[in-house]
């Protein structure tokens, strides 16, 4: 069944199907879940929604009929994020380098800007693939925005 | 939630209210209404973003498409009424350096009269 899995005060887990208008309705879910921060509830909301665009567009083709597994987890220090799909491997974060954000307006280069929200977001972010799909964890902490030189970014864990 | 557009004139040019949540399944919506003026030459319109809940950068990638419309086609856009969480992703992208924006819809209109 797509929709909530299951949600408590500790964790939301959510079955998405593959069609992006699906979204929105994720989207909700997240803005209750972390009813008490609406501005977590914004940033991970737009992380998720680039993140699972891309999965949707680029990994999948636009196919409908799969399934993206999101969890949402409060963990000691934060809160952690876990997407799990079934698409070919994919790493997003060793991707395209990052956006010129200074360049001129004739310059800029349309799209490419997602990953780039998730790395000043996020404070950890992680791609790995496992021969059946890919799972991205994300993690936020609590007391302090994302700092660039604190970030961590994690290889490949397989 | 999805998105919702409506036109009308305004001294000087068009003013484009959009509302609702700008993302991946609903930013195609928005070419039409937001481009297809730009196929006039020195069109300006003046696009009030107040009652826009969220954006991500499928919704920004056309607002970019609008801007080097605007510019190859000596027309004007202009952006209004950010909401705090729309002005974030906006900032985050560098486009408040190169897309114009101003505070609210009285500013914009003496910009597109202007």
């Amino acid at each position: 069944m797509p929709g909530i899995d299951s949600s408590s005060s500790a964790r939301l887990d959510y079955s998405l199907p593959s069609r992006l208008e699906e979204i929105a309705a994720l989207a909700n879910a997240v803005e209750v879940f972390l009813a008490a921060d609406p501005q977590l509830a914004f940033q991970t909301n737009l992380c998720l929604e680039e993140l699972l665009t891309n999965t949707i567009v680029h990994g999948l083709h636009g196919e409908p009929g799969h399934v993206i597994r999101v969890s949402l987890k409060r963990v000691e220090r934060g809160l952690e994020v876990t997407l799990t799909d079934d698409a070919p491997p994919f790493d997003p974060f060793c991707e395209a380098a990052p956006p010129d954000l200074d360049a001129d307006l004739v310059d800029r280069p349309i799209g490419g800007l997602g990953v780039h929200f998730v790395r000043t977001i996020m404070d950890e972010y992680s791609a790995s693939h496992d021969g059946s799909g890919n799972r991205v964890v994300l993690r936020k902490l609590y007391g302090g925005e994302a700092h660039q030189s604190q970030k961590q970014e994690s290889g490949n864990e397989e | 939630m999805s998105l919702n557009t409506t036109i009308e004139g305004i001294e000087g040019g068009q003013l484009l209210r959009v509302m609702g949540r700008l993302d991946s399944a609903t930013a195609a919506a928005l070419e039409p209404p937001l481009l297809e003026p730009f196929n006039v030459e020195g069109a300006r319109i003046l696009v009030d973003f107040g009652a826009l809940n969220y954006v991500s950068s499928a919704g920004l990638r056309v607002i970019l498409m609008g801007a080097k419309k605007a510019r190859e086609t000596r027309g004007r856009l202009v952006l209004c009424s950010l909401q705090p969480h729309v002005a974030e992703v906006f900032e985050m992208s560098g486009f408040t350096r190169i897309v114009d924006i101003v505070q609210d819809e009285t500013a914009g209109r003496q910009r597109i009269a202007g």
